[in-house]
């Protein structure tokens, strides 16, 4: 892939690991012209404070050189490299006054170029949660980019919604090479071959506790919305939405009972008027997108005395529900595995299961 | 003058006649033993001298040489006492006019001449029978495991001096009666489904297990009756044949763990503690190869409560008996294979805090920690359980209705009715059970509808199984159409087979 010198001047500051953004900030305002920087013209480094300026680099052919370098090495793996001044940077990132320099990607580019909405979830998010998110995620995903991390529970079932369509761009704490949790790496390489990689760290760096919280920033800032399905009262999942509403963003949550510790954060968002979310309409509706209809799944007499006790009763156990539809437990058994093929009830475990 | 007397050594479950040969010369007195006795036989020597001058007779102060035949076979064990001490006495002759050739002679002498059981007793009748042998003398401690044993004479000895009686016909032993083989004469206790409130799903899905001889993994948190559900486990079970008794017999005959009952007459449950080692499981010991675990689970249940906590080795050493139904234990004295067709019925919490999924309480592990806890249990050992059930802590007090539970009884009934269908269904096939069925046999019999199909298919998207749960759920799915008594695997089968696939769904 050809970078521009203006581009390649970008990746080489990105990665001065030395200053902070801010300084880095300031160096490029002040050489005006980015490729400056590489040429090693004018006096840009005046922006830095005295004993700063003798961390930046100034023999010009080794900044070019380990400039190159990197950006082969992401050539060789098929990574690219996302500089604030090529043409498909996200606007919505930069409309944020955060936004990384530099993001490197791998995977389907194009995506970047499409309408994206974040789906998050905290990593204990229940098992009917995961469900309804995956649900909304794979219906959302026929309009929208579903934009997430990789993480267990609310993340994986937005991928898990969103992977079929491709319409999937996941945001990761990590560098490119490296994976985290590490058990998903399968799920990384699914998400590389069918949608999109995106972090702001280069290929080996690993994640840290901050890193998440600064990921956070970029999952807000690339999506028009946010959907938040689980958050504890002090969890990651929180500050994603806190950015949201920072940077203009809407924020939708989903319901909890009161007193669900997964869904804490959530019903403190819905008191602060986020929008109330229990389907992928309540979203598309929002965004001036038509109802599709729902081609209803041809039940048999069980299936459909289980399903209406479960919609009256919310989650019961799995004797319960035969005692209330007048079945026989393993009738009952053999019904709510249907119904949870067919995508109507979940299973909570402990032999529990709602409707969704 | 020279005698032979058989007796009987064991080689693994089998018997093997070893003659007892005396040689009884003048000259210095001196006692040899060859043909390779192990110490205890050796040690024979000073009980066999005891127990002869106890009973009143005359122990030679000759050279005395006693060989062993076959003279390559290692000779194990205390049972060769009473063969050796009658070898002697002929030898040295005591016992004009008995005859003794065709007798076998069991039994470990006391020092004051009293006999002693000996361990084995059952097998080595079977294979002495079967070698055409017609007439023993063994312990009477040993009376009730050898009277199972039909068409031979057995003669029940209380010490040495009655047998010298017996044989001289001052006084003769009355022959043991043969005991009618009752299966489940004992009871099996406090066992019975009755006393389990409650766990509609695990009781469901443990008849099943037992009709189709499946195994069984129950995942539930601490205190939710598993291991009650399991002890039904055997209640339920179809009674023992008299050949499988005899089967068993023999196995806990050598393991030395035979009841006073003789026999055992209602299939085994053996629950060992986590901490067993792979040995103690499959059956080995330095010279003698006891039978493990799972070979004393043989026709029976083997329980392995807390699944996650055994050694991983331990657990994946089952894989192989749990296909073939035996094992094969190679040591330096031999290699010998024991049966070991066992149910398995596992245990384990759903996560290392044992809350998760609970309805009420908090679970405190991490997602890393749980997945780290439920991969201790490897694929292919999950692979073959095939019915992998919740067992819940729901109050039954909600529950209306106040129906007494189902006892084991009217369970046992369904359970029978199933396997006398599947008996009949494999009777060319060499197999009895559903479980059994190789991909020849789902092919012959689990043909599913195309409405069968298609729900398979979609379980397999919409829930993530795996490729290898498919036969699992067909061989399930033809146990429930079995139980329900319908000919063809129809869709609810199906669902309800695939309700158990609970495992594959986890990730």
């Amino acid at each position: 892939m050809n970078y521009s010198e203006e581009e390649k001047a970008i990746v080489f500051l990105d990665t001065q690991t030395e200053l902070e953004h801010r300084e880095k900030a300031a160096v490029l305002r002040s050489a005006g012209d980015p490729a400056r920087i590489l040429r090693g013209e004018g006096d840009f480094l005046s922006a830095l404070k005295g004993d700063r300026r003798s961390l930046f680099p100034s023999d010009r052919k080794r900044k070019v050189a380990e400039t190159e370098k990197l950006l082969s090495e992401l050539d060789k793996k098929g990574y690219f490299a996302l500089t604030m001044l090529s043409d498909d940077y996200p606007e919505s990132l930069k409309a944020t006054g955060e936004e990384p320099f530099v993001l490197y990607g791998a995977g389907n580019r194009e995506l970047l170029k499409k309408r994206k909405f974040c789906i998050v979830g905290s990593r204990v998010t229940p098992q009917w949660t995961q469900s309804v998110t995956k649900k909304i995620a794979e219906e959302v995903s026929e309009r929208f980019v579903i934009v997430t991390g990789l993480a267990e529970g609310g993340d994986s079932a937005a991928i898990a919604g969103a992977i079929q369509s491709g319409n999937l761009i996941s945001v990761l704490p990590c560098g490119l090479d490296e994976c985290y949790p590490a058990a998903h790496h399968a799920m990384k390489d699914r998400i590389r071959e069918r949608g999109l990689l995106l972090t702001e760290y280069p290929l080996k760096e690993k994640a840290r506790t901050y890193s998440f919280h600064a990921r956070n920033r970029i999952l807000a800032g690339l999506s028009e919305g946010v959907l938040v399905v689980s958050a504890g009262a002090r969890s990651g999942t929180s500050i994603t939405a806190g950015k949201a509403l920072d940077y203009g963003r809407d924020v939708f949550a989903l319901p909890y009972n009161v007193g669900a510790a997964q869904g804490e954060g959530c019903n403190e968002l819905l008191k602060k008027g986020a929008a109330l979310v229990t389907d992928a309409e309540d979203i598309l509706s929002f965004y001036g997108f038509q109802k599709k209809k729902k081609v209803a799944a041809a039940l048999s007499e069980p299936e459909e005395k289980v399903l209406s006790v479960l919609r009256e009763a919310g989650e019961l156990h799995a004797a319960l529900i035969a005692e209330r539809a007048g079945l026989k437990v393993y009738e009952a058994a053999a019904a709510l595995a249907s119904l949870e093929i067919k995508n109507l009830a979940v299973k909570s475990g402990g032999n529990r299961y709602s409707a969704i | 003058m020279i005698a032979k007397i058989i007796c009987y050594a064991l080689n693994g479950l089998d018997g093997v006649p070893v003659e007892v040969e005396t040689d009884v010369n003048r000259g210095m007195p001196a006692y040899e033993m060859v043909g390779l006795p192990d110490t205890v036989v050796k040690e024979s020597k000073e009980r066999v001298r005891s127990a002869i001058k106890n009973s009143g007779l005359l122990f030679p102060m000759n050279k005395i040489t006693i060989n062993f035949a076959p003279a390559d076979l290692k000779k194990e064990g205390a049972s060769f006492d009473l063969a050796i001490a009658i070898s002697l006495l002929k030898a040295s002759e005591q016992l004009v006019g008995a005859n003794v050739s065709d007798t076998v002679f069991l039994g470990e002498l006391a020092l004051n001449g009293d006999l002693r059981a000996v361990n084995g007793l059952l097998p080595i009748l079977i294979s002495a029978k079967g070698h055409g042998f017609r007439k023993f003398i063994v312990p009477a401690a040993n009376a009730r495991e050898a009277s199972f044993l039909g068409g031979a004479e057995i003669y029940p000895a209380v010490s040495l001096s009655e047998v010298i009686k017996h044989l001289v016909g001052v006084k003769t032993i009355l022959p043991l009666e043969t005991t009618e083989f009752v299966a489940g004469a004992k009871g099996i206790g406090s066992a019975d489904l009755k006393f389990v409130k409650g766990q509609p799903m695990a009781r469901r899905a443990l008849e099943i297990a037992v009709a189709g001889g499946h195994n069984l993994l129950m995942v539930g948190p601490p205190g939710t009756g598993k291991t009650m559900i399991a002890r039904c486990l055997p209640t339920v079970m179809p009674d023992l044949s008299f050949e499988e008794a005899l089967e068993i017999t023999k196995i806990h005959s050598v393991a030395g763990i035979l009841g006073e009952e003789g026999i055992v007459t209602v299939r085994p449950f053996r629950t060992p503690h986590h901490t067993a080692t792979t040995v103690s499981m499959c059956g080995g010991g330095n010279r003698v190869v006891h039978p493990g675990e799972i070979s004393l689970a043989h026709g029976g249940v083997l329980f392995l409560d807390e699944l996650p906590e055994y050694k991983r080795s331990t657990l994946e050493a089952l894989r192989q008996p749990l296909e073939d139904g035996k094992i094969t234990v190679s040591r330096a004295g031999g290699t010998y294979t024991y049966p070991s067709r066992f149910m398995l019925c596992a245990s384990m919490n759903p996560c290392p805090c044992g809350n998760y999924g609970s309805a009420n309480l908090t679970c405190s592990c991490s997602p890393s920690e749980i997945r780290r806890y439920r991969k201790k249990i490897s694929g292919p050992l999950l692979d073959r359980i095939d019915l992998q059930v919740e067992v819940d802590n729901i109050s039954y007090d909600e529950l209306i209705s106040s129906e007494k539970e189902e006892g084991s009884a009217s369970v046992k009934e369904r359970v029978d009715a199933a396997r006398s269908v599947q008996r009949e269904r494999f009777e060319d096939c060499g197999i009895v059970m559903n479980a059994e069925m190789g991909e020849r046999e789902i092919g012959m019999f689990c043909g599913l509808s195309d409405e069968g199909n298609d729900i398979l298919r979609e379980a397999f998207e919409k829930m993530n199984l795996s490729a290898r749960a498919r036969a699992r759920i067909v061989k399930v799915a033809r146990t429930i159409a079995d139980l329900g008594g319908s000919a063809n695997i129809l869709p609810e089968h199906v669902y309800e087979a695939v309700s158990y696939r609970i495992f594959d769904k986890m990730d």
